[in-house]
């Protein structure tokens, strides 16, 4: 670390230990969500113009649109060629407005067909088969621009029990389910001392107990002197009261609140839908009820925040171009990724439509709409663009990310 | 251990008495500790510096020490503790049965507990993992039966798999739990549960244009037999899904029974594994299957790996990984023999302390040590809950993950736990530390020597940092800054008080040390 200071940085810190709001706390936070279970695309954003695709989806493909107003029983019109499933209808707006994008047959080179290879690669920012130790945006934060600085212990949240892959090697990772909860229960005095005599024994540990063991303390002493007041969201938003919409509530909160939240991981799962996945209705249009509520509800609540949050969907896989003998599909490869911010540019899907050539018994790999972007390009494009992360070799080394105009010149940095 | 006739009147008499006074729960806790004493006068602690090997052992093989459990270890002697441990039907476990059998949905048909609610079932399954693995002195068969259920992990929150779980439990994990591989696999590929979760009841040839569902045979290779690395290719998946079609689950009548249906499955020739296994093979092709990916040498490899992984370290060596894997190959998939290779290995001995607990094995670990009296109501399973390992909830089939990395960022609830548990603050968990203290010598009198209690939680004696961390808990409690004379800046009585504070055992069980076996 002793890399010359320039300029910039040296007024930052400058700034900062003035007791100033570090510039870290003002900067830009990303939002990811993983769809876990390999999300069917086809069936989110549906290219109805192509007539193979109720070929391959006799009961599952969702009729063509009617009228661009109301998305009854149909799918909405993006572009003459796309259409939004209705359940996604609480997004649609946002799309209109120009800060949601598609990127289209993205995907990664594992063939393995496995959920879990395949997000443990995903989550890795690696290439198939070649390990690269911490997750892409555990890289990042090492990477970034602001990596000298003294982080924040709620720089990176995830929302439940378990940090995701993507945040292994992270400086600082914690897993809260809302923050009210980050209190240790006791007596005061009981849990000072208890705290003190902790701090003793984590910082003392070597092996992987001593980072969360410190982390989890600091952000203790954090969360008591932020105190707690009731979190109202703004603008009248209402959150699903799913999981993944207190989660997200959560990440609004800590947005807000500005305690220096960098990455936010929040996962939404069940779309492994190999069975009687449904149409208009049933199990997956269920998910895409939760996602698009949530989402919606999120970007009402950010308000003026809006231009500082970019949020990501992404899942490890798309599903079979066709559907299986028990209504449902199997797993397949390219997908589409979403984009969610003042920063992107929207209002249209990226990415050339791939077609819906594959054919019908693929033995060489899963069949699915084929992979022509790579998932780093567009993670790699966001951290760049919207980030500021100079050092993308440090995040994705022997990469060649490949850019796709996804970033928006409305807001200068 | 042999209880005397007297001991056994005397619970009866216990019982007898006793039941129209208090619940039907305190009776069994009054039972049960008739039977035995959960806290012996004495209880054995190291007095070593590096964790005690039979120590170790105990926290590896069983899901953490009770007292009394290292004394015994070292009277039987390490291969005689080992050979009961894997017959586990020689070992006397009323106390275990006694408090784990209040449960009739465990005991029933998979079809039959459609009757119940799937609250009552959540329940009683998560009630009845976590009384087994804290009371059953069949220590070694409830840690592979907890090993095994992540194998072949079931989401009882999917469709009716919460109705087909118990049985599967019954007639799939626990039957095989210590038997042969190839027999698990085998019963676990048409039990109802399975058949539900990974949809293998929907995958059919009914019409010529039907495409299997791939469901099952994926998960078949990738998770439970050979690996996802192990060799297979994305047409040998395509193909086991084939020789699958046909397996079904009763919806209505007869509801949670398998059968075969012979117009739903695919009778062609198939090619699995570079093996041809002929057309017409109907219900036979299951067993085929089976076979094939048992046996394959990846399998040997993978379920070697895994219980390295599980039992020695999550990087696991792989001069140990060959070994066992050898084992399971020679001995045909027998379970008793690999656990017997892994346990007598020198890396066991090796890696001590080295694995992270999980949040089952951290709160089970905390009950045992401290002889807790629990019927493990909800308080105490939300706590699992809350720290992401509620029993059979994983959504994925891949199993709660066996690495420690994977659980760090449960701490905050670790520590909240401690300080609940000790200082009696979780609903229906009772625990008594002055009992405790006093069978392992921490506390005789007056005087009081917290080393002697944290070295019973860790199987050795604190280092200087973690005697320190004690002192510190002390000199705050006392409300005097920690200062190099501690003792002498102190008055005795603030300074007992602080040392016997129950909180300080809080600490103990808060500590990194104690996250860790």
């Amino acid at each position: 670390m002793s890399r010359p200071l320039s300029r910039r940085n040296f007024l930052r810190r400058f700034v900062m230990s003035n007791g100033e709001i570090a510039s870290a706390n003002k900067g830009n936070v990303m939002v990811c969500i993983f769809l876990r279970g390999g999300a069917d695309t086809l069936n989110m954003l549906a290219p109805y113009a192509d007539d193979r695709y109720y070929k391959a989806r006799p009961t599952l493909a969702i009729p063509k649109p009617k009228s661009t107003q109301t998305p009854d029983g149909c799918l909405l019109d993006l572009d003459g060629f796309y259409g939004l499933h209705p359940k996604l209808a609480p997004l649609h707006p946002i799309f209109l407005e120009n800060r949601l994008a598609f990127v289209q047959a993205v995907g990664s080179d594992n063939t393995s067909g496995s959920h879990f290879d395949a997000q443990d690669q995903m989550e890795h920012g690696e290439a198939y088969l070649k390990p690269m130790g911490g997750g892409w945006l555990g890289r990042h934060l090492h990477s970034g621009d602001h990596r000298d600085q003294t982080r924040s212990p709620l720089s990176a949240v995830a929302i439940g029990s378990v940090i995701p892959e993507s945040l292994r090697g992270a400086p600082s990772a914690s897993a809260i389910d809302a923050l009210d909860d980050i209190k240790l229960k006791g007596s005061e005095e009981t849990c000072c001392a208890l705290s003190k005599s902790l701090q003793c024994m984590y910082g003392a540990e070597i092996g992987i107990l001593n980072q969360p063991g410190q982390s989890t303390l600091k952000l203790l002493d954090r969360m008591h002197n932020l105190g707690t007041k009731p979190y109202n969201p703004s603008g009248g938003a209402e959150y699903p009261r799913t999981s993944f919409g207190k989660g997200l509530k959560e990440i609004a909160r800590l947005v807000k609140s500005e305690v220096g939240l960098e990455v936010a991981c929040v996962d939404l799962g069940g779309w492994d839908t190999h069975f009687v996945q449904g149409s208009l209705t049933g199990l997956h249009a269920d998910n895409l009820d939760y996602l698009a509520k949530g989402m919606a509800a999120f970007d009402k609540d950010l308000g003026n925040f809006r231009d500082r949050v970019t949020t990501l969907v992404m899942t490890e896989f798309g599903r079979r171009i066709y559907e299986n003998g028990s209504l449902g599909t199997d797993h397949g490869r390219g997908f589409a990724m979403m984009l969610i911010g003042n920063r992107i540019k929207g209002g249209q899907v990226h990415g050339r439509y791939p077609g819906l050539e594959s054919t019908q018994t693929d033995v060489l790999g899963p069949g699915g709409m084929s992979v022509r972007i790579d998932y780093r390009s567009i993670l790699a494009e966001v951290l760049t663009g919207v980030l500021g992360n100079r050092n993308i070799d440090k995040v994705f080394p022997g990469f060649e990310p490949q850019p796709l105009g996804l970033i928006s010149s409305r807001i200068t940095t | 251990m042999k209880v005397a006739r007297r001991r056994i009147l005397q619970a009866s008499g216990i019982i007898a008495g006793a039941l129209p006074l208090v619940g039907c729960e305190g009776v069994i806790s009054n039972v049960a500790d008739g039977l035995e004493n959960p806290i012996p006068d004495e209880t054995l602690v190291s007095s070593n510096k590096q964790i005690d090997q039979d120590f170790h052992l105990l926290s590896r093989a069983t899901f953490g020490p009770r007292p009394g459990d290292l004394a015994y270890l070292k009277e039987t002697g390490k291969a005689a503790w080992l050979k009961e441990q894997l017959h586990p039907e020689s070992i006397d476990d009323r106390v275990g049965n006694l408090r784990s059998r209040r449960f009739e949905t465990l005991e029933l048909e998979a079809g039959d507990c459609c009757e119940f609610k799937r609250e009552v079932l959540r329940r009683d399954l998560c009630r009845h993992a976590l009384l087994k693995a804290v009371y059953s002195k069949r220590q070694l068969f409830e840690v592979m039966v907890s090993f095994w259920s992540d194998h072949l992990n079931i989401n009882i929150e999917k469709g009716d798999c919460m109705y087909y779980k118990a049985a599967g439990d019954r007639l799939v994990i626990r039957k095989h739990a210590l038997g042969k591989f190839q027999d698990l696999i085998r019963a676990s590929a048409t039990s109802p549960a399975m058949l539900v979760y990974l949809d293998g009841d929907q995958n059919k040839k009914e019409k010529p244009e039907d495409i299997p569902n791939e469901n099952y045979a994926r998960e078949l290779l990738e998770l439970h037999t050979m690996g996802v690395h192990g060799g297979y290719t994305q047409h040998d998946v395509f193909e086991v899904a084939r020789c699958l079609t046909g397996w079904r689950v009763h919806d209505k009548f007869q509801r949670g029974g398998v059968f075969f249906e012979p117009k739903w499955h695919d009778d062609g020739e198939k090619k699995v594994l570079g093996h041809v296994i002929s057309a017409h093979g109907g219900q036979s092709d299951i067993d085929k299957v089976v076979e094939l990916a048992c046996r394959h040498p990846a399998t040997a490899q993978h379920i070697a790996t895994k219980l390295v992984r599980h039992f020695v370290a999550d990087k696991p060596p792989s001069k140990l990984v060959t070994s066992v894997a050898k084992t399971f190959s020679h001995t045909d998939g027998d379970i008793k023999e690999c656990l017997i290779a892994l346990f007598n290995s020198k890396e066991f001995d090796d890696y001590r302390g080295s694995k992270i607990k999980r949040p089952f094995q951290f709160i089970a670990s905390a009950l045992r040590a401290t002889a807790a009296d629990t019927h493990a109501h909800d308080p105490l399973i939300d706590y699992l809950t809350k720290m992401g390992q509620a029993p059979f909830q994983y959504p994925t089939p891949d199993g709660y993950p066996d690495r420690g990395e994977a659980w760090v960022a449960t701490l905050l609830w670790r520590w909240n736990f401690a300080l609940a548990l000790i200082g009696n603050d979780v609903p229906s968990v009772k625990v008594s530390i002055e009992k405790l203290a006093r069978s392992t010598g921490a506390l005789k009198g007056e005087t009081a020597d917290p080393n002697k209690l944290m070295a019973h939680f860790l199987g050795r004696l604190p280092n200087e940092n973690e005697k320190r961390a004690l002192n510190i808990y002390v000199a705050q409690k006392s409300g005097k800054q920690q200062s190099q004379n501690l003792s002498q800046k102190l008055s005795q009585t603030t300074l007992a008080k602080a040392r016997t504070d129950s909180g300080l055992v809080s600490v103990m069980l808060a500590s990194p040390a104690f996250q860790r076996c």
